[in-house]
C-alpha cells in the first residue's frame, strides 16, 4: 500500500466529525460513539490495496498526535444497479482502527433516497447506521439478487434505489424499507476488502501503547482485537503484562483465553509473571487451568515456587488435570526429591487412574536422574 | 500301473491339492473360529459418538473401568463420521454453560489447527451458527481416540449388542462384531446410541413420532463462482427440473441458491434418514448419495457452473432424530423455552427449538437470558435399573428434542451419565438414587458445570 500525502487539514475537519452524530454545516452525517479515546491529529492517503468496484481507491486513515491509528475512511461513488438501472451512491464510510463501522457522511447537498427519489427520514439513516453497525447481518451470505422477491413489481421509473422492486420479507430485517439495495451495497463496501486494508494499515502502527488504549475500548470486539495482536506483534510492557493478567478471570473466556495466549516464551522467563500467573491458575474455572498449565509447558525454565505450587495441589486437582501438570513437569524434567514425595502420595489414591500415573511418573524419573 | 501304486499317486496328489504351496514368508493358518470372549467393567457405553466418549472418558477419569462399544471405525458420531463439525453451543447470553470433558476436547483441536474461537462475549442475535465452533473433525476424531485412551477406557471398534439382559444387579450384553463374539458383564450400562437401541433391546420403552426430521449427507463443492452466477436463471431452471420429476423438491429444501451459497455443508434433506439398524443407516446412506449425485449432475448443465466438483463427501448420512426413551422425566417444549430448574437438573443446554421438516427449518429462538436445563430422571427410562441415557435420545417431547439434540447439549448429558453412572457403581446404587450433591461435586471437579447453585461460566 502506498502512501500518497499527509493532509493536516483534514484533522480539523475530522475532529466534529468523530464526536458529534449529525449535521451542523447542511451535511448529513451518522456516526457510532467512537470507543477509542484519541484525539485526531493528522491523516494520511494511501491506495487501497484491495480491487472492487468503488470508483475512488484511496483509503484515509487518521491519526492522534502519538501516531496512532484512530479512524479510516473512503469516499465512495459506486453504482447501485438492478435491471440495469443504475443511480450513484456517494458516501464517505467509516472505520475504526481494528476494522469495526464507525460512520457515515455524505458530501454537502447529498442525501440518501428510498424509492421514486423519497429521501431518507432521519430515522431511517439512524437505522441505515444500526444495521450497518451489524457485522452478523444477514446480508453476508445473501446475493444481491435474493433481495428481491421471486415475483416483480411493475416498473415504476427508471432509477433505482431499492427503488424499482420490493424488497423480499426475509431481508426487510436487515435493509432500510425501500432501499434494500443501497443497505446492501454500503453494508458490503463496509464489510469488504476495505476492513482488510484497514487491519493491514494498522497492524504497520502497533505499539505497546497503541494495544493499550485499545485494550481500554469499552468495545469487546476491540479487546479481542488487541489481545490478537499482542504475540508476534509487539513486545509486552510492564503494564500491558498486567492488563493481560487482569483479563485472565472466569468472567469472560475469550478475553481470558486470549490473554493467556498473548504470553510469549519470552514473558514466561520473569519469575514474577510465572507467580502472578499461577494465582491466576488457582482462581480459574477448569478450561482456563488447562490452559494455564500448558501456558507454563512454554516457559524456558519453571520456576521454584511455582513447581512447588503445582506439586503442593497436586492432591486437590482431578485426574485429567494431576495428568497435565505431571506432563508440564516432564516438559521441564522435574524430578528433585520433595516433588516427587508430593507426586508419591497419589500412588494411594483411591482412583486407580491417578493412582497409575504418579506411578508412570515416578517411574520415569528414575531415567531422568540418571 | 500297479493298483497299489496308482493309490499312492492319487493320495499324493491330493494332499498336494489340499496343501497349498508356501512363498517364502507365507504360513498356513487354521481356519477362523469365533470364540466368545467374556469381558467384565465397571461401566459400558454402548456408542461412541457425541455423548458417549464423554460419558466413558468422564467414568474412566474417576477411576472406574470402562469399556466403550462403537459400531463404526473412528469415535466422534456426527461430529466426525457424520461431518457436523460444529459442536455448538457452548456459550449463552455471554456466559459458559458447558464446559467440562466436551469443551475440553473442542479447546484443543481449536488449538491444534490454529482455528479460532468466536468472541462468544457478543450476542449472536438471530445468527446462532456465529457461535459454532467449527472443527476439523479427522483431528478431533484422533484427540477423542487418544482422550479415552489415555483415560484408561477400552475400546472396542466394531462391535453392536445383540442382546441385554440384568442379572445379578448387573448387565450382561452380547456383542458381535468382525470376528468377535463378547459377553461383557457390567454394573452400569450408559445407552449413547442416539437411538435408544440399547434401551430398546433391554426391553424398556422407546418413543418414535411417526414422522421424522431428515438427516443430511454432508460434502463440499467448488469448481464455481457464487458471486457470478445468475440466480434468477439457475433458480427457474431448478424449479423446472423440479417440475419434470429429474430433480426432489425436498432434497435441497427447495432451495438450490442455498446449496450454491454454502457450496454443501449442512443443507441436504435425506427424508426418513434412521441410523437405528444396518438396513435403515444403508437405505439413509444411498438415497444421500443418490440425491447428491443427481444434483452435482444438474449443477453442472447450469451457466457458471459447468465445472462443479465434488470436493468432499463424508461417508455416511447424519441423523437427527429416531427414537427417544420413556424416561421419568419428559423434557417438554414449555420446559426449554422456560429455562425450567429441576432439583435434579445435571447439564444445561442451548439451541433454538430448530425442527427440520420437508420445507427447511425456521429456528424459533430462546428469550434472552433462557438456558434450559437437563434433569437426571430425563436420562433414566421407566422401571430400569443401572441403566441410563445421553445424547438425542433423551426423554424430551419433539420440540424439545429438536434443541437437546445438538452436540454441546449432548455432551453435557454424557458428562453427567457418566458421573451418574461412576456414582451409583461406587456406591452400589441405582443412578435414581445416586444424591444430587454427590453427582454436582463429581461434575464440578471435572470442570462440568452444573445447573443450580454451581454458577455458569
Amino acid at each position: 500500500m502506498r502512501v500518497l500525502k499527509i493532509n493536516r487539514l483534514f484533522a480539523f475537519i475530522l475532529v466534529p466529525l468523530l464526536v458529534s452524530a449529525y449535521d451542523s454545516i447542511g451535511q448529513i452525517r451518522y456516526f457510532r460513539t467512537p470507543t477509542i479515546a484519541l484525539k485526531p491529529d493528522t491523516t494520511l492517503a494511501f491506495i487501497a490495496a484491495s480491487q472492487d468496484s468503488i470508483a475512488n481507491d484511496t483509503l484515509f486513515q487518521i491519526r492522534s498526535k502519538e501516531g496512532y491509528p484512530m479512524a479510516y475512511f473512503r469516499k465512495i461513488r459506486t453504482s447501485v444497479c438492478f435491471d440495469n438501472k443504475c443511480r450513484l451512491l456517494k458516501v464517505n464510510l467509516y472505520w475504526t482502527s481494528t476494522g469495526r463501522y464507525l460512520g457515515f457522511d455524505l458530501p454537502k447537498g447529498e442525501f440518501l433516497s428510498k424509492a421514486e427519489h423519497k429521501p431518507f427520514t432521519p430515522a431511517e439513516y439512524e437505522r441505515m447506521s444500526e444495521l450497518l453497525a451489524d457485522p452478523l447481518s444477514l446480508l453476508a451470505t445473501l446475493s444481491y439478487a435474493e433481495l428481491a422477491p421471486q415475483v416483480k413489481p411493475p416498473d415504476k421509473g427508471s432509477e433505482v434505489d431499492g427503488v424499482t422492486s420490493a424488497t423480499a420479507k426475509n431481508v426487510l430485517e436487515y435493509v432500510v424499507e425501500g432501499a434494500a439495495y443501497t443497505t446492501y451495497k454500503m453494508w458490503h463496501v463496509v464489510y469488504g476488502s476495505t476492513q482488510e486494508d484497514v487491519a493491514r494499515l494498522t497492524e504497520k502502527s502497533l505499539s505497546p501503547g497503541f494495544i493499550q488504549t485499545v485494550l481500554e475500548s469499552p468495545d469487546l470486539t476491540d479487546k479481542i482485537w488487541a489481545l490478537n495482536h499482542i504475540r508476534g506483534f509487539i513486545k509486552l510492557t510492564p503494564a500491558l503484562q498486567n492488563a493481560l493478567l487482569g483479563f485472565i478471570s472466569p468472567t469472560d473466556y475469550n478475553q481470558a483465553e486470549r490473554a493467556i495466549q498473548a504470553f510469549g516464551a519470552g514473558d514466561l522467563q520473569a519469575n514474577t509473571i510465572q507467580q502472578a500467573l499461577f494465582t491466576k491458575f488457582r482462581e480459574a474455572n477448569y478450561a482456563l487451568k488447562k490452559l494455564i498449565i500448558n501456558k507454563f509447558k512454554e516457559a524456558p525454565m519453571l520456576d521454584k515456587q511455582v513447581k512447588k505450587a503445582f506439586a503442593e495441589d497436586l492432591t486437590l486437582l482431578n485426574s485429567e488435570l494431576i495428568s497435565n501438570v505431571l506432563d508440564l513437569f516432564r516438559k521441564h524434567k522435574v524430578a528433585d526429591v520433595d516433588t516427587c514425595r508430593m507426586i508419591a502420595q497419589l500412588l494411594t489414591n483411591r482412583n486407580d487412574l491417578i493412582a497409575q500415573k504418579a506411578f508412570t511418573y515416578l517411574n520415569a524419573t528414575q531415567s531422568m536422574m540418571r | 500301473m500297479e493298483r497299489r501304486s496308482a493309490l499312492v499317486t492319487l493320495g499324493a496328489m491330493s494332499l498336494g491339492a489340499a496343501s497349498p504351496k508356501l512363498e517364502t514368508g507365507e504360513i498356513l493358518k487354521e481356519p477362523y473360529k469365533l470364540t466368545k470372549q467374556t469381558l467384565k467393567a465397571d461401566i459400558l457405553v454402548i456408542g461412541g459418538g457425541t455423548a458417549g466418549v464423554v460419558a466413558a472418558i468422564q467414568a474412566g477419569r474417576a477411576g472406574r473401568k470402562t469399556i466403550l462399544v462403537e459400531n463404526g471405525s473412528q469415535l466422534g458420531g456426527t461430529t466426525t463420521t457424520g461431518g457436523v463439525a460444529f459442536p455448538g453451543i457452548f456459550f449463552a447470553w455471554g456466559k459458559q454453560i458447558i464446559s467440562g470433558i466436551g469443551w475440553e476436547m473442542v479447546q484443543e483441536a481449536v488449538a491444534l489447527n490454529d482455528d479460532t474461537l468466536p468472541n462468544f462475549s457478543i450476542p449472536h442475535g438471530k445468527n446462532h451458527p456465529k457461535h459454532q465452533v467449527r472443527l476439523n473433525g479427522q483431528l478431533y476424531a484422533m484427540l477423542l481416540e487418544e482422550k479415552c485412551v489415555q483415560a484408561g477406557v477400552q475400546i472396542r471398534f466394531y462391535e453392536t449388542p445383540t442382546q441385554i439382559t440384568f442379572q445379578k444387579n448387573n448387565w450382561v450384553v452380547e456383542t458381535v462384531g468382525k470376528g468377535t463374539m463378547t459377553q461383557i458383564t457390567c454394573n452400569q450400562l450408559i445407552d449413547c446410541t442416539g437411538n435408544a437401541y440399547a434401551t430398546s433391546i433391554a426391553g424398556f420403552d422407546v418413543l418414535r413420532e411417526s414422522v421424522t426430521q431428515p438427516g443430511t449427507l454432508m460434502f463440499k463443492l467448488g469448481g464455481y463462482d457464487f458471486s457470478s452466477l445468475d440466480v434468477k436463471l439457475i433458480q427457474a431452471r431448478y424449479q423446472e427440473a423440479i417440475q419434470k420429476g429429474e430433480l426432489v423438491k425436498t432434497d435441497f429444501r427447495n432451495n438450490i441458491i442455498g446449496l450454491l451459497r454454502s457450496a454443501g455443508d449442512n443443507i441436504q434433506h435425506v427424508m426418513g434418514a434412521d441410523s437405528t439398524t444396518s438396513e435403515t443407516h444403508t437405505v439413509a446412506n444411498i438415497k444421500g448419495r443418490a440425491s447428491l449425485l443427481q444434483t452435482l449432475r444438474f449443477l453442472r448443465t447450469l451457466p457458471g457452473c459447468e465445472k462443479t466438483k465434488l470436493i468432499d463427501m463424508q461417508n455416511e448420512t447424519a441423523v437427527r432424530e429416531t427414537y427417544r426413551i420413556d424416561g421419568h422425566y419428559k423434557i417438554t417444549q414449555a420446559d426449554y423455552v422456560t429455562g425450567k430448574l429441576f432439583d435434579d437438573s445435571v447439564s444445561y443446554s442451548y439451541y433454538p427449538i430448530d425442527v427440520h421438516d420437508e420445507n427447511g427449518v425456521v429456528p424459533d429462538h430462546l428469550a434472552e437470558g433462557i438456558v434450559p436445563t437437563v434433569p437426571l430422571r430425563a436420562l433414566i427410562p421407566k422401571n430400569s435399573r443401572n441403566f441410563l441415557v445421553a445424547g438425542r435420545c433423551v426423554s424430551s417431547d419433539r420440540l424439545a428434542n429438536s434443541a437437546l439434540r445438538v452436540q454441546a447439549s449432548c455432551m453435557g448429558m454424557g458428562q453427567a451419565a457418566g458421573a451418574a453412572a461412576v456414582l451409583a457403581n461406587m456406591q452400589n446404587k441405582t443412578p435414581l438414587d445416586v444424591s444430587m450433591s454427590d453427582l454436582r461435586k463429581l461434575l464440578e471437579e471435572h470442570g462440568g458445570i452444573v445447573p443450580g447453585t454451581s454458577s455458569k461460566g
